[in-house]
């Protein structure tokens, strides 16, 4: 067997636009519908309200973007739903928290467990989330469980991002969220001091 | 490939001088290495790097202006970019140039990758970083393998190492998958016949064994990892000496093979806990083993078997040196017995090589 150095010694078959226009379609259809998937999100998802929770200041504004902690990022094994085992739930593994809404209009954790819940009551909603670590907590034979929604991070117009991180630090701060039949949360806006700020639809 | 070809072409020329070779064989000769013609060439080199550097010109200009854009303009315009890639590729290509059509798809595949890392921002998806590098090597591998681009695909192979480490980093656990990719874009170089890609597979494969050596058994899995490497030497010498059609695999493979060998080895003398006895046994298993390298080396003429036993002694001299410093006894013990044994053998080969040439001057 004979190799070669060259990078193009392969000449194009007859094929070759179809092969072209085959991958073309394929890869830019895919980011379509990446992106409707969103649009339609956005636009059919229930809509909650998360309380933002400060984050330390050297952490929030990192380029292009702010990090946004929530309260329920944190959520314990002691709050797992009823009959629902989290022992398998480990570093990486998909968890699913129970939301329902509390008294100052926005959402708390009601449950945890490793799969989507069987029955949900019409006022509760469903987060699928990933959790990033497990922690005991000292002597109580509980642990803390880290859980990443895919919506922590906000990215803003390039210089806005100072603003945003003083207005997390100094005032009240919610994010807006939609969640999908799945459990899958998307960011829709924020509201800054009661004052709601939504992306523009894409169509 | 280039320099190898103009010392040939020197040496042929000297050859025909001293009169060892024929006014036609050299002319046959020059005539098959033109035909063979370079392959890295600076054209084809210049062409990646430009395609490259117009990747991030627009990427940037794009970042630049992204929010005065309206969201669905954003989009158009990045999967605008992706086709551009395309439909110049298949200009290119019907135009008899193959290699501006690799650097236009190599164009191509950036801009998918920039397009999932775009659109992530455009709708504040966080998600999981490592799923979005994993769409974009299945990008890079399809573009790749269908399209038969090498540079995409090489870019395929380095996007699954990016893939798997960062997996690895966020689960602290072998990453698996790793072996899928790795396979699908491995075959896809031996497919299309390319050296580079060999070479590409053989760096990623090795880090991948050596890490299983920190990630398995809580990190002390090193022996796995010497003996993955051992049976990976055995292998391709087997091929070398067997299956000499398949040497254009097997050579590289054996390098890389002795590199994951000594790694493990490494690690086990001075990066786990040893006692200075054991660790004076492992280093003269380890020196035998690079001497063996060498031997075997010299014996086919493996450039790389011959490179890597030369730095592996001299990494593990200096190494059994740094950590044996305090106990001065021991460490000019340990070296005055290497220094013994590769005396004795250079005496044998040296031997060796006399009775051999005398036996030559016989005949």
């Amino acid at each position: 067997m004979t190799m070669t150095t060259s990078f193009t010694g392969l000449t194009p078959g007859k094929n070759y636009w179809a092969l072209l226009i085959g991958v073309a379609l394929l890869q830019t259809g895919y980011l379509a519908k990446m992106a409707l998937d969103r649009v339609s999100l956005l636009k059919h998802g229930r809509e909650i309200t998360l309380q933002v929770q400060p984050v330390d200041p050297r952490d929030i504004f990192r380029g292009d973007y702010v990090i946004l902690g929530y309260d329920i990022s944190q959520v314990a094994t002691a709050d797992a739903s009823t009959g629902a085992s989290l022992k398998n739930v480990t570093r990486g593994s998909a968890i699913y928290v129970t939301l329902a809404p509390s008294t100052d209009a926005t959402w708390a954790v009601k449950g945890v467990s490793a799969s989507y819940p069987p029955a949900v009551e019409a006022t509760d909603v469903v987060l699928k989330g990933r959790v990033t670590y497990r922690r005991p907590i000292d002597g109580s034979g509980n642990e803390n469980v880290s859980v990443r929604y895919g919506i922590e991070s906000y990215f803003v117009p390039e210089g806005t991002g100072k603003a945003l991180e003083t207005a997390v630090q100094t005032q009240k701060m919610q994010a807006i969220i939609a969640v999908d039949a799945d459990g899958t949360p998307a960011i829709k806006g924020l509201i800054i001091n009661g004052e709601r700020h939504v992306d523009p639809p894409l169509l | 490939m280039w320099g190898d070809g103009k010392r040939l072409i020197d040496d042929v020329r000297r050859w025909r001088s001293e009169g060892w070779v024929t006014a036609d064989g050299e002319a046959r000769i020059l005539a098959d290495l033109a035909q063979r013609g370079s392959g890295l060439s600076l054209a084809s080199a210049l062409g990646i790097l430009a395609s490259v550097l117009l990747s991030f010109a627009i990427l940037s200009f794009v970042a630049a202006h992204w929010q005065e854009m309206p969201r669905l303009l954003r989009l158009g315009m990045l999967l605008g970019l992706i086709w551009a890639g395309y439909i110049a590729a298949g200009l290119f290509a019907t135009r008899g140039k193959p290699l501006f059509s690799d650097a236009a798809i190599l164009f191509a595949v950036a801009a998918f990758g920039a397009s999932i890392m775009l659109i992530s921002q455009m709708f504040h998806i966080d998600g999981n970083p490592p799923d979005g590098v994993l769409l974009w090597w299945l990008g890079a591998a399809l573009s790749g393998i269908a399209l038969r681009s090498n540079p995409a695909l090489a870019l395929a192979m380095v996007l699954v190492a990016v893939w798997t480490g960062m997996k690895s980093g966020d689960t602290g656990d072998v990453h698996w998958p790793f072996l899928i990719g790795w396979g699908a874009i491995t075959a896809a170089f031996i497919w299309h016949r390319w050296t580079p890609g060999a070479h590409i597979s053989g760096i990623a494969l090795t880090v991948f064994i050596v890490s299983l050596g920190y990630l398995l058994g809580r990190g002390h899995e090193h022996a796995l990892v010497v003996m993955l490497g051992l049976v990976s030497v055995a292998a391709a010498i087997a091929a070398n000496t067997y299956r000499p059609e398949w040497k254009a695999i097997s050579d590289p493979a054996l390098g890389y093979a002795i590199a994951t060998t000594f790694a493990g080895l490494f690690a086990i003398q001075f990066i786990e806990n040893i006692t200075t006895g054991a660790l004076i046994g492992y280093a003269a298993v380890t020196l035998a083993l690079l001497l063996a390298a060498i031997w075997y080396g010299l014996d086919v003429d493996h450039r790389g078997a011959l490179w890597l036993g030369y730095v592996g002694f001299s990494i593990e001299v200096l190494a059994v040196y740094a950590k044996t410093v305090g106990t001065i006894l021991d460490t000019s013990l340990f070296f005055l017995v290497a220094g013994l044994i590769v005396a004795a053998l250079a005496f044998m080969a040296w031997r060796i090589a006399t009775r051999t040439d005398a036996t030559r001057g016989a005949v």
